[in-house]
C-alpha cells in the first residue's frame, strides 16, 4: 500500500495508528481474558489467527483481535459479560463452513470459537432426542443415532463438517428438507447465553413454551441475538425403505415443469433435486456415478417410508415423469447404487470447482412456477457477463444454487461475478422470491436485503436485535443492513413480486 | 367467499390509536373470547373480521396466502376442493378466523406428527405498534432473509402486531385415514414413546377414559399394513371423533365445566409426551401422544402452574375467569420475562395491542435502571 503514490501520507499514518492501537488492545484484552480461560485458549499471533480470517466465503477476509476457545458454559457467560462491559464485538464461530460471511471476524472484536463444545451430552433412543453441545458436527448426531434406528433429518451437503450451532444460526436445510423440514422444524430447544451473560432456554420438552416462541426467532438469526450453548434435536425413525428415481430430460424447462407435476399429483418426495448439463457433466467426471451425460437436465427424486407407501409413490412419480416427456427413467437397483447416485449430487460443488479456478455459489429461492423463466433469464445473464453457470439445486423447494465459474486471478473477474450474483438475487426478489434460502445474509447479501425489504421493515429488524443486544455487540454489521447502507447501495425495494413490467409475458 | 381488503382502514385505526396512545382489543371471529386473560371492556375493539378472502392459492406451489379475517371454515373448504389441507389441523371454535387461529397458535391432533401452526407459516404482513405496515418472510418454502418474525407472531396473541395477511404451506390430503381403538388403562409415562420411535404413518394419538385412539394416514396399502401390525378395533366415523377433540365438542369438553369461578375449569397442559401422570385432581384427556393434556379441575391456578412447572411444562386456562389472581398463562420469570418484555417493546412500544390479555408481565416497560413501570 505504501508504494501507492496516490495514497496521501496522512492517511497512511492514520492507518498505522489504527493498527498500533489494535495491537495494544489485542495485548490488553488477551491479558484480561486470561482471568476467564486458560492462556492456551486465547489465540493472538498472526499465524494463530490466520485460519479464522474467513469462513466458506473466502473472498472476504478480516483479522480478529483475538480468538477465544472456551470449553465451559461458565466461561462463555464470563466472556460475554466481559465483552459487554468493555464494548468488544463478539462473533461466534462453529466450523466456519458458512457461505455468506456470517462468521467473518470483526477487526475490533473477538471470535468466540465453539469447537471445543463437541460432545453429545445425551442420546435418548427411547424418547427420540439428542442433547448436544453446539460444536457437534451435524453428521455426528445421525451417526450416533443410527445404531438405534434413528437419525437427525436436516442434512446440509456440508454435514460432515458443519456444526449444529451453525445450523441453528443459519436455519440450514438439506436435500431432504422438502419432506422433513428445515432446522427450525427439527430442533426442540436451544439453550443460549445472552450478551448480558444470562443463560436461558428457548423452546422446551413439550411442543410449545409459555410466552413468545423465541426459538423460532433464534433459528436463522446468524449469531446476532445470542450464543447457542446447547441444542436438543428431534430424532426420527430411519425410514425402512428409500428409493431413488433418476429422470433425464432434454430441456431444463421440461425438468422444471415435471417438478410441479409431481407436487400436483399429491406426492411429497423426501428430496427432489435438479441438475443442469454443466453440473451433470462435472459431477459425473468427479464421482463416476453413472449419470447420463447427454441429458440436458436430471431430476433426482427420492421417496422414503414404509415399503408399501414407497412402491405406490415410485409408480406415481414414474407415471408423472413419463407424461412430462422424460428421456430416460431409472430406479436405483441397490442401496449401493442409490448412495452412489446421491454422491454425485452431494459432491457437485467441488466437482464444479474443478472446472474453473473459482466458483461462487448463489442461494436464492423462488416460487416453483417461476423456475423455467428464471433459468432462462440466468442463461441470458451468463452470456452477457461471459461467465458460465452450473445449476444444481433443491428444485422441490424452489431453492436455487447457481454456481458461477470464474477466475479470481483475472483482473475484474471477481467483481463481475459478484455483480452477476447480485443481479440473480434481485431477479429472485422480482419474481416473488428471496435473496437467501438457506445460506444466510451474512455480509454477502447485505446490499440485496435493501431490495427485499423496505425501510420500516429493516428498522423493525434492528429493534428486534436491540431487544436482545442493545449495544449491537453480537456479530455487528451482519444480516440486516443499516438504512444508510441501503441509501448508498441505491437499490430500489421491489414490493412483493410486483414486477417493473407486469404486463409482459414471462414464459 | 367474500373478499375484501380492509388493510387501509385497519392501518388508519392503528395510526389513530398510536397518536392517542389508546389501547386496542384485536378481535377476529370472537370465537376465542373465553381464552386468555379478561381485557378491560373500555379498550377500543379493532375487528379484523372485515379483512377477508384468499389472496393467492396455487395448489402446485403448496402455498396459500390469505387475509386474517377469512373464516377458517371457508379456507378449509377451498383447500379441500383441491385435495389439500392445513397440516396443523387447527381447531375451529364456531366462527374462527385464520388470523385468530395463528395469533393464538392453535394446532390440532395432527400436531406431534406433522408440526404446528408456526411450522407452516411462511410469511406475514403485520401492522406493528407504530402503525407501520410490514411484510416478513414470503411465499417460498425456504427463506432466511431477516429474522423469522412471521413465526414469532404465531401464538403471540396479537401482542406483537395486528396480523393482516399470512402465507402458509399446505399439503396434499392423505389418500386414506383410519383410526384404531385399543383398550388402555391409566396413563403410563412412556405410553406412546415406543410407538413414536417406529416408522408408522401415525397422524393422531390420544388417550381418553379407558381407550387409546391411534389415527393412521397415508397410502391405502401403508395404512392397512400398519393397522394390521398395531391391532385394535377400527373406529367408524372417526372424522367426527377427531373433529370433536379438536373443536372441543366432545363430551369431555362439554360436560362438567363451569366458567366464572364455578366448580371446575378446563386447563391445557403442555409437557413432554413421556412425562408421567401429574399429581393434580380432576379428569384428564391425553392428546398429542401425551404432550397436550386437558384437565378438568377445581385446583387453583397457582397449584397447577407449580405442579406442571416441576415437569418442565406449562399450563393455560381454557375457561373464562375474571379473577386476576387466576391468570390464564403460566407467569414467566426473570431473566426470561425481561427479554420477552423487550421483544414486546420492539414491536409495540406503547403497549397498544391486547394489553393484559396474554402475559401481563410483558406489558411492563423496564426502565434501564431495572425499575418496572406500567
Ligand atoms: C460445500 C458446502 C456445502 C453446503 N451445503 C449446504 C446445504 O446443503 N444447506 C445449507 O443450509 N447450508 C449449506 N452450506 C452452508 C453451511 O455449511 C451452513 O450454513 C452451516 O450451518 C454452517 O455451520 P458452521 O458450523 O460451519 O457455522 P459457521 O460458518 O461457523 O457460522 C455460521 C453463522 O453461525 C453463527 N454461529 C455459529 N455457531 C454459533 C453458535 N453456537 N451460536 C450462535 N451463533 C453461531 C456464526 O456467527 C455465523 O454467523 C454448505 C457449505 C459448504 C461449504
Amino acid at each position: 500500500m505504501s508504494a501507492n503514490p496516490s495514497v496521501p501520507l496522512a492517511e497512511i499514518l492514520e492507518t498505522s495508528d489504527i493498527l498500533a492501537d489494535r495491537q495494544q488492545r489485542r495485548e490488553r484484552h488477551a491479558i484480561a481474558l486470561q482471568a476467564i480461560v486458560p492462556e492456551e485458549a486465547i489465540l493472538s499471533t498472526v499465524e494463530q489467527l490466520r485460519p479464522y480470517e474467513s469462513d466458506g466465503l473466502t473472498a472476504m477476509k478480516a483479522t480478529p483481535l483475538l480468538v477465544v476457545l472456551p470449553d465451559t458454559i461458565d466461561q462463555i457467560q464470563a466472556i460475554m459479560r466481559w465483552a459487554k462491559s468493555n464494548e468488544v464485538p463478539v462473533v461466534a464461530r462453529g466450523a466456519g463452513t458458512g457461505l455468506s460471511g456470517g462468521a467473518l471476524p470483526h477487526e475490533d472484536g473477538i471470535i468466540l470459537g465453539l469447537a471445543k463444545f463437541n460432545k453429545i451430552l445425551e442420546l435418548n433412543e427411547e424418547l427420540g432426542f439428542a442433547r448436544v453441545q453446539p460444536g457437534v458436527r451435524n453428521l455426528a448426531i445421525s451417526d450416533a443415532a443410527r445404531p438405534h434406528g434413528l437419525y437427525y433429518a436436516p442434512d446440509p451437503s456440508s454435514q460432515i463438517a458443519c456444526t449444529i450451532g451453525g445450523n441453528v444460526a443459519e436455519n440450514s436445510g438439506g436435500v431432504h428438507c422438502l419432506k422433513y423440514g428445515l432446522t427450525v422444524h427439527n430442533v426442540l430447544s436451544a439453550t443460549v447465553v445472552t450478551i448480558d451473560g444470562d443463560i436461558m432456554t428457548f423452546g422446551c420438552d413439550g411442543h410449545d413454551n409459555e410466552g413468545y416462541d423465541l426459538l423460532a426467532l433464534l433459528t436463522g438469526s446468524e449469531g446476532m441475538l445470542a450464543v447457542t450453548v446447547e441444542v436438543k434435536v428431534k430424532l426420527l425413525p430411519v425410514p425402512p425403505v428409500a428409493k431413488l428415481v433418476v429422470a433425464a430430460f432434454d430441456s431444463v424447462e421440461a425438468a422444471g415443469d415435471a417438478v410441479g407435476e409431481v407436487i400436483a399429483a399429491g406426492i411429497i418426495p423426501a428430496g427432489l433435486e435438479l441438475m443442469d448439463k454443466p453440473a451433470i457433466i462435472a459431477a459425473e467426471a468427479f464421482a463416476k456415478c453413472g449419470y447420463p451425460t447427454d441429458a440436458a437436465a436430471l431430476l433426482l427424486c427420492e421417496l422414503d417410508g414404509l415399503a408399501e407407501e414407497v412402491d405406490a409413490q415410485v409408480a406415481g412419480v414414474s407415471e408423472v415423469f413419463s407424461r412430462c416427456s422424460v428421456t430416460s427413467l431409472h430406479v436405483a437397483e441397490s442401496e449401493e447404487e442409490r448412495l452412489l447416485l446421491w454422491k454425485g449430487r452431494k459432491s457437485a460443488f467441488p466437482a464444479v470447482g474443478r472446472l474453473a479456478p473459482d466458483y461462487y455459489c448463489i442461494d436464492g429461492t423462488i416460487p416453483r412456477k417461476q423456475l423455467s423463466y428464471v433459468l432462462q433469464r440466468m442463461d441470458e445473464m451468463s452470456a452477457e457477463y461471459e461467465l458460465p453457470i452450473a445449476n444444481v439445486f433443491h428444485a422441490g423447494d424452489g431453492n436455487l444454487h447457481p454456481l458461477i465459474m470464474f477466475d479470481a486471478g483475472k483482473p475484474g473477474e471477481l467483481h463481475r461475478t459478484e455483480e452477476l450474483g447480485s443481479r440473480i438475487l434481485q431477479l429472485c426478489v422480482e419474481v416473488g422470491g428471496t435473496v437467501t434460502g438457506e445460506h444466510g445474509v451474512g455480509v454477502e447479501k447485505i446490499n440485496e436485503m435493501c431490495v427485499q425489504f423496505d425501510e420500516n421493515t429493516l428498522t423493525q429488524f434492528h429493534s428486534v436485535k436491540a431487544a436482545f443486544d442493545p449495544e449491537g455487540l453480537l456479530n455487528p454489521g451482519k444480516a440486516v443492513p443499516t438504512l444508510q447502507r441501503c441509501a448508498e447501495f441505491g437499490a430500489m425495494h421491489v414490493h412483493h413480486g410486483e414486477l417493473p413490467f407486469p404486463e409482459l409475458e414471462r414464459f | 367467499m367474500t373478499s375484501k381488503d380492509d388493510s387501509a382502514a385497519l392501518l388508519e385505526r392503528v395510526n389513530e390509536a398510536c397518536r392517542e396512545k389508546s389501547p386496542l382489543r384485536i378481535v377476529g371471529g370472537n370465537s376465542k373470547k373465553f381464552l386468555g386473560n379478561a381485557v378491560e371492556e373500555t379498550q377500543t375493539e379493532l375487528s379484523i373480521a372485515g379483512h377477508t378472502g384468499i389472496i393467492t392459492y396455487e395448489p402446485t406451489e403448496l402455498v396459500v396466502t390469505v387475509r386474517a379475517g377469512t373464516p377458517l371454515k371457508e379456507l378449509n373448504e377451498a383447500l379441500n376442493a383441491a385435495g389439500q389441507m392445513l397440516p396443523f389441523e387447527p381447531p375451529e371454535f364456531g366462527g374462527s378466523t385464520i388470523g385468530g387461529v395463528l395469533a393464538c397458535g392453535l394446532s390440532g391432533p395432527r400436531r406431534p406428527f406433522f408440526g404446528s401452526a408456526r411450522d407452516y407459516v411462511l410469511g406475514m404482513r403485520v401492522i406493528n405498534g407504530q402503525a407501520q405496515d410490514l411484510s416478513f418472510g414470503g411465499e417460498v418454502m425456504k427463506n432466511v432473509a431477516g429474522y423469522d418474525v412471521s413465526r414469532v407472531q404465531v401464538g403471540a396473541w396479537g401482542t406483537l402486531g395486528v396480523l393482516l395477511d399470512m402465507s402458509m404451506k399446505v399439503l396434499p390430503k392423505p389418500a386414506k385415514e383410519l383410526t384404531l381403538r385399543q383398550s388402555s388403562q391409566a396413563h403410563a409415562s412412556h405410553e406412546f414413546a415406543s410407538l413414536l420411535r417406529q416408522p408408522l404413518p401415525l397422524s393422531a394419538a390420544m388417550l381418553v377414559d379407558d381407550s387409546r385412539y391411534l389415527r393412521l394416514s397415508g397410502s391405502d396399502t401403508a395404512v392397512d399394513a400398519a393397522a394390521a401390525k398395531l391391532g385394535g378395533d377400527v373406529v367408524t366415523n372417526d372424522d367426527q371423533l377427531w373433529a370433536s377433540i379438536k373443536d372441543h365438542t366432545h363430551e369431555f369438553f362439554t360436560q362438567g365445566i363451569q366458567s366464572h369461578g364455578g366448580e371446575s375449569s378446563l386447563w391445557r397442559i403442555s409437557v413432554a409426551d413421556y412425562v408421567p401422570a401429574i399429581d393434580l385432581d380432576g379428569e384428564w384427556l391425553y392428546d398429542w401422544a401425551g404432550a397436550q393434556r386437558w384437565l378438568k379441575t377445581s385446583e387453583s391456578a397457582e397449584r397447577i402452574f407449580d405442579a406442571v412447572a416441576q415437569h418442565g411444562g406449562h399450563a393455560t386456562r381454557y375457561t373464562a375467569n375474571e379473577d386476576p389472581s387466576q391468570p390464564a398463562f403460566q407467569p414467566v420469570k426473570d431473566p426470561m420475562r425481561r427479554l420477552q418484555s423487550r421483544v414486546r417493546d420492539s414491536f409495540d412500544p406503547h403497549r397498544l395491542f391486547n394489553r393484559g390479555r396474554f402475559h401481563p408481565e410483558f406489558d411492563h416497560v423496564d426502565a434501564p435502571d431495572g425499575a418496572v413501570s406500567v
